[in-house]
């Protein structure tokens, strides 16, 4: 059965496959962000649109199309949400 | 002896509520996340709960002096308490612990005002029991899906916590017995085992960014 992930757990797949699991220099295509963090198009452009305002995700343009990757912020976001993680855990719940 | 524990049981469990509720707030701002929100809430008011007797017997040993604590104040800090015990539960979707018919909700839920519908302290810890006996058994359930040893600890510190209210709340019983110092016991038993866990997290490592709000 499929695991059910809450949006922050998303957030923080999409985030970790910014981070660790880049395309290339300019960061990861929408495609390969919808592969990695296997979540539909619709969905996702709405939680990338989010996190580019806030700052965790810049968007880089090239070749007529977008590639996203993680700034600092967006590595400190990263952090506390593992660390936050682990501390809703140890009470039986997710973040 | 006794107004020693209280004392001891209602610093203890203000400072472990307070710093647990710290870490949640500061998980809350860096996260958004409405989980830890919920568990800021609890843990600030199970803190203020404590606080509230704390303050009381401080204030009944150090002017008052008339030997008891005022009634209204420790029912106004365990009702306190409980809504705590509520924001732990409702985190786990309390609502699929609840029957969901009407009978059995109504047969659920009577032998609690039968048996301590003389005082409202009584009603507060019976529902303080069910909400952590609760808590603890679905803690314990997610120790069983991911293994998080420290939601064991979690799990036995409410667990422990739900015995001591439960003890707090039969001692009416039998007033002069051994059972009130062994509740107070057994829930700062609970209280540190429930900041064990807690106190492993590595909080130097987060900052605070405010434009993450």
């Amino acid at each position: 059965m499929a695991e059910y992930r809450t949006h922050m757990k998303i957030i923080g797949d999409i985030l970790a496959t910014t981070r660790d699991d880049q395309q290339d220099e300019n960061g990861a295509s929408v495609t390969y962000l919808i592969r990695k963090a296997n979540i539909s198009h619709s969905r996702i452009s709405r939680i990338l649109k989010t996190l580019v305002s806030q700052g965790l995700l810049e968007q880089v343009e090239t070749k007529g199309s977008n590639k996203y990757r993680i700034s600092q912020s967006g590595r400190e976001f990263l952090q506390a949400y593992y660390t936050f993680t682990n501390f809703a855990d140890n009470f039986g719940l997710s973040i | 002896m006794e107004f020693l524990l209280e004392n001891i049981l209602n610093l203890v469990g203000f400072l472990i509520g307070l710093a647990i509720g710290i870490m949640a707030l500061i998980g809350f701002r860096n996260t958004g996340s409405p989980t830890l929100f919920r568990l800021t809430i609890a843990f600030f008011s199970i803190s203020l709960g404590f606080f509230v007797i704390w303050m009381g017997y401080m204030v009944e040993d150090l002017i008052i002096k008339s030997g008891n604590i005022e009634r209204w104040i420790q029912t106004l800090g365990i009702a306190i308490q409980t809504v705590g015990y509520f924001f732990i539960a409702f985190s786990h979707s309390i609502k699929s612990f609840f029957p969901k018919s009407r009978y059995f909700r109504s047969i659920g839920i009577f032998p609690l005002f039968l048996v301590s519908s003389v005082q409202l302290e009584h009603i507060f810890r019976s529902l303080s029991f069910i909400l952590l006996a609760y808590a603890a058994i679905e803690t314990m359930l997610s120790y069983f899906e991911n293994k998080n040893k420290g939601a064991i600890s979690v799990a036995v510190g409410l667990a422990l916590l739900a015995l001591g209210e439960f003890l707090g709340w039969y001692s009416f019983v039998f007033p002069e017995s051994i059972l009130y110092s062994a509740s107070m016991i057994i829930k700062i038993g609970g209280l540190i085992a429930l900041f064990i866990p807690v106190s492993k997290v590595p909080l130097t490592r987060i900052k605070f960014d405010d434009g993450l709000e």
